[in-house]
């Protein structure tokens, strides 16, 4: 089976340490050697506008604060994401309706179907 | 003299019934005006429910004054801050058709708000003809605004619970996957775990609102037995300075991290050796800095580990991403040292 990472720059926005290594241990497995890490807006927008991507996924409360700002900075340069979330009904808030949520706590399959969603790239390659 | 006995009569009952009326309604005029339920009476006969008596509770509800508020029809005065569905409610609830009692949300003159429940009741003469209401109307305003608390609360604490969960799942994960002994296995899983239960006991002492640096790093070490035999080998030097929850989470899982180094192979595995943990709060053009040492010394020579576990990777990696500083571990043969530099929290330097 091909590993929908493989070959992929992977952004991954997330404040927790010990959630951001499990998600770091998931993308291994998927296939990613390229994964850049943001605890803040601020960091992920220095490095959103300073590198390329091909992919993220956005914890939607970064230290108390809303990730908003990242998720219209990917949207305008087209790089293609997901929100990963504690809340239970973000999916069904303004903003997020037309946004792909993966709630936590998430399984590794739950990881990988949410890339190869927003990627379009089906379970075969 | 009969006329002027019957007239006699007559004054004592009219005067009996003035007295009648004052002896039975005079405390409920009294309670009317004074209490602190907001009450108002209307007129039945005329259209639209004029206002003929509203007590001080109801003009201070609804920010009136007594001259605004009499000869204005009630519908008027409720018409001005509520829309139209509520306004078609309270009328149905005058013809006493309404099922339900109308709840209200009622903007003032300057733009203020309240909640409130509204009785309406009839009042009847001897024939049975309504000629007024009566209108009683309860704020609700503070239950609303705690029954809001009480749902965001439980947003929040059912996100920290997922969060929590993540938090847990990546502890047992990692175990799993740096280890094939069931004991080793456990005793890593337990150890973060209480680590981090101990962290959200002194964040619960405090209401979440953060926790001292002497506190955290106390309770962080108290299952290695720093309160107990192994006490005056360990120094820690440095203001309580109060860090946020998400600082304080980080660091208790960290220094849990250094202690179980430290107790495996470190100041703390044999019987010499000693911890000093000290810190200093430093100005930079970024911000005051939290500049932290963990020193050990007087253990077993120190050889630099031959891979980075798990437990290596949260100190160095982990609390600098989540904490936004840098942290350097060294593996110098005399002790290990670990330095951590975060930003400080606000208002640390003055105390």
């Amino acid at each position: 089976m091909g590993k929908v990472l493989a070959g992929r720059r992977v952004l991954v926005v997330e404040d927790e340490m010990l959630v951001l290594f499990l998600i770091e241990g998931f993308l291994a497995d998927l296939g990613c050697t390229s994964v850049t890490a943001a605890a803040t807006v601020e960091e992920a927008l220095a490095l959103i506008g300073a590198q390329t991507f091909d992919v993220a996924m956005l914890d939607s409360n970064l230290g108390g604060a809303k990730s908003d700002p990242v998720a219209d900075a990917l949207d305008a340069r087209g790089v293609p994401f997901f929100i990963a979330t504690g809340y239970s009904n973000l999916a069904t808030k303004v903003g997020y309706r037309d946004r792909y949520v993966l709630k936590k706590p998430f399984q590794l399959e739950d990881v990988e179907a949410s890339f190869r969603h927003v990627l379009s790239v089906g379970r075969e390659e | 003299m009969p006329e002027e006995a019957e007239k006699t009569t007559k004054q004592k009952k009219a005067e009996a019934e003035v007295e009648g009326f004052r002896r039975d309604l005079g405390p409920f005029v009294v309670a009317t005006e004074t209490t602190r339920m907001a009450m108002v009476f209307t007129d039945a006969k005329a259209p639209d429910h004029p206002i003929i008596f509203a007590n001080d509770s109801f003009l201070k509800l609804t920010g009136y004054q007594r001259a605004d508020v009499l000869g204005l029809t009630f519908d008027a005065l409720m018409a001005g801050g509520l829309d139209a569905e509520t306004m078609a409610h309270v009328r149905t609830a005058f013809e006493g058709a309404a099922d339900t009692d109308p709840e209200i949300h009622y903007r003032r003159k300057d733009g203020s708000e309240f909640w409130a429940s509204v009785f309406i009741s009839p009042v009847r003469d001897e024939s049975g003809d309504v000629v007024q209401h009566f209108v009683s109307v309860v704020d609700l305003t503070k239950f609303r605004l705690e029954q809001t608390q009480a749902k965001m609360l439980i947003d929040e604490l059912n996100h920290r619970v997922k969060n929590t969960l993540s938090t847990v799942q990546s502890i047992v994960w990692q175990a799993l996957r740096n280890s094939t002994d069931p004991d080793e296995i456990r005793e890593a899983i337990e150890g973060r775990l209480f680590a981090l239960s101990r962290s959200h006991d002194l964040l619960t002492r405090e209401d979440w609102a953060g926790a001292g640096l002497h506190d955290l790093i106390k309770e962080a070490l108290e299952p290695f037995g720093v309160t107990g035999g192994r006490a005056a080998r360990l120094v820690v030097r440095g203001e309580n300075i109060r860090m946020s929850p998400n600082a304080t989470l980080a660091l208790g899982i960290a220094f849990h991290e250094l202690a179980t180094n430290a107790v495996k192979y470190g100041a703390f595995s044999n019987d010499a050796g000693s911890i000093q943990v000290a810190w200093t709060i430093e100005p930079s053009p970024k911000g005051d800095r939290l500049i932290l040492h963990w020193r050990e010394q007087d253990g077993p020579r120190v050889a630099p580990p031959s891979r980075r576990g798990f437990g290596l990777q949260v100190i160095e990696r982990g609390l600098a991403h989540q904490l936004g500083g840098t942290v350097h571990l060294e593996f110098l043969e005399e002790g290990v040292s670990c330095t951590i530099n975060i930003p400080a929290p606000r208002g640390a330097r003055n105390g």
